[in-house]
């Protein structure tokens, strides 16, 4: 598939005029808005990375953001500045990622997203454990508050969402247009022709993964410096995993800007139903099926087709368009 | 001999309670042999069965274990239909397709069982809830040993379906080679539906049993799911024998972890076990 160049003028164009919003007056609810839109948008970015470019359906984003807000929690706790705590986060779940890189790419297909999906739920229990020693730090369950941050201007978090969100966009451009990302294209279709063809799949699989898992914990970490309190049940939440999964399937999985209008549909979603929380969640789950069911790349890849002539009929006929997410075939 | 009386409780309740987990995963692991698909909604579908126990023993005052007369034919027919209706087509596409299906199943089932029942703690109380066998030194709950009891019946019945009808000899047929199967003019379509339906059937079971022995709450089913894969990790994915190994080393190393490491130490040895089984023997200790 051919990767048209990136409307680099656009994306420039409307990071600054996000970037004036919090100058500009617009009212606080749409900084709500667009701060949860930058974080999930560089989580989806990320995830989309993972399960649509490279292959690996990693059922733990949850780990990275959680252990990264963890790491910027304490380091404020000991005099660091939030944006080092942030930035540290990044680099504590990029770390992690790389040492159970070994283990868990020994896994294959569903083992591998068996085995992601319990990480997250063994650092949930080791932070509810977790009674660090000396007076300062305490809390029952290991929840903390953010130290440090209560005399910020209000627009700092959402400037840095949004830097988050347009490095995870750049990121995710240039992955895609280097050899790199053909390599995990390659990868994602036919891992074992991809070998014999010279492509190292350990070190490719495991870049991706660690640059996920960075990114995601630099927005984890913003996140929960942004709610000023972060615990175990919260940071390792199984929620995590749906936001992302939501907004990359409804986007579009596999393909570039799938995640960018999945998330401002999640977005939308959360918002419009906040009132009602259980069936916000009743009815993302059911347009996630819906979109599983009707248009497997989602609405993104649906509208290409579309556009590309296939015609609304020629979806119905082929079940079989799902390129973008398979990992491989279980069949053999 | 202090030392080995003190363990004895752990063990023992560890056992019984690895039966309970066996009935939890044994639906679980019969859809990944048959179908190849990890069914994440499986956790929700346990719980959906402890809600529909509790709907019935609150409303006509049937004992939950009674209800299930009632209650396994209405989910294995629910199951056929959300085969044939969601996860047919998905499973043509390819394991992936299935799995994003299936997490949305499971959003649905929660969030409706949030709204119908609202987000409190249940529990399904009878009149034997509270009962106590005493052997020594030793007091164990009666549930617990119904849970043991359930399991065994299970397996074998199970067991018996697979290898006796002819419906359970396709299951088989087609869980170890499909293509295969097809050509033995076995029909992996309606094969599909009958394993889902009985996977349902195996999770209302579940949801009876893990609802006489804990309180539950519609997410309940996220930390079931995780145990279930756990079990099914340990003792190796589609095999049965194998699963009851795995509950039994769950529910024991359960257990253990939290007579010598406290209440958190309760799930997280079995999860720091199921991470190292999975990095050394992917597929299990017992899988082909």
């Amino acid at each position: 598939m051919m990767r048209k160049s990136v409307p680099v003028i656009i994306i420039a164009i409307l990071t600054i005029i996000l970037a004036i919003f919090p100058i500009a007056g617009v009212p606080d609810t749409w900084i709500l808005y667009l701060f949860h839109f930058f974080i999930f948008l560089a989580l989806a970015n990320m995830w989309n990375l993972l399960a649509g470019f490279s292959g690996l359906l990693a059922l733990c984003p949850a780990a990275f953001i959680g252990l990264a807000g963890y790491t910027m929690t304490i380091l404020t706790w000991l005099g660091v500045p939030f944006y080092f705590g942030i930035v540290a986060g990044g680099i504590v779940a990029g770390l992690f990622a790389m040492i159970i890189s070994p283990s868990v790419f020994r896994m294959r297909g569903i083992y591998f997203a068996i085995g992601t999906l319990v990480v997250p739920a063994i650092w949930r229990l080791i932070f509810l454990r977790w009674r660090p020693v000396g007076g300062e730090l305490q809390g029952g369950g290991a929840g903390y508050m953010v130290k440090g941050i209560s005399d910020l201007p209000s627009g700092v978090f959402y400037w840095i969402g949004l830097l988050i969100a347009f490095l995870s966009v750049v990121v995710i451009g240039l992955i895609l247009r280097s050899k790199f990302g053909y390599g995990l294209s390659a990868i994602r279709d036919n891992d074992v022709s991809a070998a014999s063809s010279g492509i190292n799949v350990f070190r490719l699989k495991l870049f991706s993964f660690i640059i996920a898992a960075f990114m995601m914990g630099l927005a984890g970490a913003l996140w929960y410096a942004n709610q000023k309190y972060i615990e175990p049940n919260n940071a390792f939440s199984i929620n995590w995993l749906m936001i992302v999964l939501l907004a990359t399937v409804m986007g579009g999985i596999g393909l570039e800007w799938g995640p960018l209008l999945g998330t401002i549909i999640v977005v939308i979603l959360q918002f419009q139903l906040a009132r009602y929380a259980g069936i916000s969640l009743l009815i993302q789950g059911i347009i996630l099926v819906i979109i599983m069911l009707v248009a497997p790349q989602g609405i993104l890849g649906f509208i290409r087709d579309l556009r590309g002539g296939k015609g609304i009929r020629a979806w119905f006929r082929s079940p079989s368009s799902l390129s973008g997410a398979s990992i491989e075939n279980l069949d053999e | 001999m202090d030392f080995i009386t003190e363990l004895a409780s752990p063990i023992i309740i560890g056992l019984l309670l690895g039966g309970l987990y066996v009935v939890i995963a044994l639906g679980l692991s019969l859809v990944f042999g048959v179908m190849k698909v990890i069914n994440v909604s499986h956790g929700a579908l346990v719980i959906l069965g402890s809600y529909a126990a509790f709907f019935i023993l609150t409303q006509l005052g049937i004992d939950p274990i009674l209800g299930l007369v009632i209650l396994i034919p209405i989910f294995f027919i629910l199951g056929i239909l959300i085969e044939k209706y969601l996860l047919n087509r998905a499973v043509k596409m390819s394991a992936d397709a299935a799995l994003i299906i299936a997490f949305g199943i499971a959003l649905i089932i929660q969030n409706a069982i949030q709204i119908i029942w609202t987000p409190y703690s249940r529990s399904l109380l009878t009149e034997y809830s509270m009962n106590r066998i005493q052997i020594g030194e030793i007091y164990i709950p009666v549930v617990y040993i119904l849970d043991f009891v359930a399991a065994l019946v299970v397996m074998l019945v199970i067991r018996q379906f697979l290898l006796r009808t002819y419906l359970g000899q396709a299951i088989t047929a087609a869980s170890q080679d499909r293509k295969t199967a097809e050509l033995m003019g076995i029909n992996p379509t309606r094969v599909y539906q009958i394993a889902f339906g009985l996977s349902m059937a195996l999770a209302v079971i579940a949801g009876v049993f893990f609802g006489i022995t804990f309180p539950f709450d519609p997410t309940s089913g996220n930390a079931l799911l995780i145990i279930a894969f756990g079990v099914i990790i340990l003792g190796g994915l589609g095999s049965m024998v194998g699963t009851f190994i795995g509950g039994m080393i769950f529910g024991l190393s359960q257990t253990l972890g939290g007579h010598f490491f406290g209440p958190t130490g309760q799930l997280l040895v079995p999860f720091i076990m199921v991470l190292v089984v999975l990095t050394i023997r992917p597929q299990g200790l017992f899988g082909r």
